[in-house]
């Protein structure tokens, strides 16, 4: 699984606002383009990024084993044809360089999560988005890191418990309603309580956030940022 | 350090409690990232993922419900494991099931405004069945035509293909999802809160 890894490299010293321009930039440029030239170029750039990040490729690569699957479907179904040649080459191939560049754009989102914790990005969030909807946005992304693995832990005791009880014996159907109904009222029983908690704290609108600065490393990496985003229109 | 010398502005009641739940909904569609079920006609298996979609719809309501899809997104995209796969950052948005995850809170705008119709929310399950199914049919709609057409233009496919690939292998599994949501509604075991 890909997650945040501590580390000292220059992509952990930059501020979470220019990696996430930076990412931007680079999935406008790769979304424009198709051309062997430009997918070079991309795979330079991407290979650059993952070094600085430290990001080991092979674990990264499995970690999106699911995208590859589609990714490495995509040719072949734009291959196929009924009838003679049966396999279009020509088809293919472009559908190939199409689902490449996707491969870049997710090797490069991959050095922002391996090189930056959560609760930078929700400073990141806060600070960027104005008002009460960057507010909302930056404790949901706090509460759902906090909950992520207690609901895990929740449908996990439910479906031992069903197994317990014969239950994964029967239909999907039956198993699907049973495991949502019981997922949902739990989260939402857990809800109601923080909920509850949230306002016995004073849950306000206007909290003290964390401090965020941007370094003298930061400008050159933003300016990249904005060269790859203007890149998408050459 | 700058810290903020205002009086402190609370945050009202039915906004807390519905932000709540849309905030665990949001990391309950993430936890079930990890029940799967085996597709025979694709090598992606099926996830409840879409089934909370629905819920969030129908129990949260046209502005909770799409509010709790933008946390969802939000928080894949910083990196948290949410999406399928326990996938996270912000290449899963522009991958090539990027266009499923785009259309999650449109749908969920939709199944509420016409199962709620409007912003008071009253309780799903006393809401006409046929209307139920219709809004779970429009948002099945909106996920696989917002999915297929993104896959089409970012991987060069035809429409034909896109639909083959990326749509028709998983419809029987989503007429299940529909079928397990109206039965969660039906049950009256969850209430919307009511402002």
């Amino acid at each position: 699984m890909l997650t945040y890894n501590p580390d000292d490299t220059l992509a952990h010293r930059l501020d979470p606002r220019s990696k996430l321009a930076v990412q931007l930039g680079f999935a406008a440029t790769a979304l424009a383009h198709t051309s062997v030239r430009a997918l070079l170029a991309l795979s330079v750039v991407t290979a650059f990024v993952l070094l600085i990040a430290r990001v080991p490729p092979l674990e990264t690569l499995y970690a999106y084993r699911f995208a590859l699957v589609f990714l490495a479907l995509a040719p072949l179904l734009a291959g196929l044809t009924l009838g003679s040649p049966w396999f279009d080459l020509a088809d293919a191939g472009a559908s190939g360089r199409a689902s490449y560049r996707v491969l870049l754009i997710l090797l490069v989102s991959a050095a922002y999560v391996r090189s930056t914790p959560v609760r930078a990005s929700r400073a990141a969030i806060q600070r960027t988005i104005p008002g009460k909807p960057g507010q909302l946005l930056g404790i949901g992304v706090a509460l759902i890191f906090r909950f992520l693995p207690v609901l895990q832990a929740d449908l996990r005791t439910i479906r031992d418990a069903m197994a317990a009880r014969l239950g994964d014996e029967r239909g999907v159907l039956d198993r699907a309603s049973t495991l949502g109904l019981l997922g949902l009222t739990r989260a939402f029983d857990r809800a109601d309580r923080l909920a509850l908690a949230m306002q016995a704290r004073c849950f306000a609108w206007n909290p003290t956030l964390p401090a965020l600065a941007f370094s003298r490393t930061d400008y050159p990496v933003l300016v990249a940022a904005v060269v790859l985003a203007l890149t998408a229109f050459v | 350090m700058a810290t903020e010398r205002n009086s402190v502005d609370l945050v009202d009641g039915d906004v807390v409690r519905q932000f709540a739940r849309a905030a665990m909904l949001a990391a309950l569609i993430g936890a079930s990232v990890f029940v799967t079920i085996p597709n025979p006609f694709s090598p992606a298996p099926i996830t409840l993922q879409v089934l909370f979609v629905f819920l969030a719809g129908l129990v949260l309501g046209p502005v909770w419900g799409p509010i709790s899809l933008l946390l969802y997104l939000t928080a894949g995209a910083v990196g948290i494991p949410v999406f399928s796969g326990f996938e996270a950052g912000i290449g899963p948005l522009f991958g090539a099931t990027g266009g499923y995850l785009w259309s999650y809170p449109i749908a969920a705008a939709v199944i509420g405004l016409v199962v709620h119709r409007g912003t008071d929310l009253r309780d799903p399950a006393a809401v006409a069945l046929p209307i139920v199914v219709g809004a779970l049919v429009a948002g099945t709609i909106i996920i696989y035509g917002m999915g297929t057409a993104y896959a089409a233009w970012l991987l060069e496919l035809a429409a034909w293909e896109a639909i083959a690939g990326f749509a028709l292998p998983f419809i029987p599994g989503e007429i299940l999802k529909m079928v397990a949501a109206i039965v969660i509604v039906r049950s009256g075991r969850i209430e919307p809160v009511q402002s």
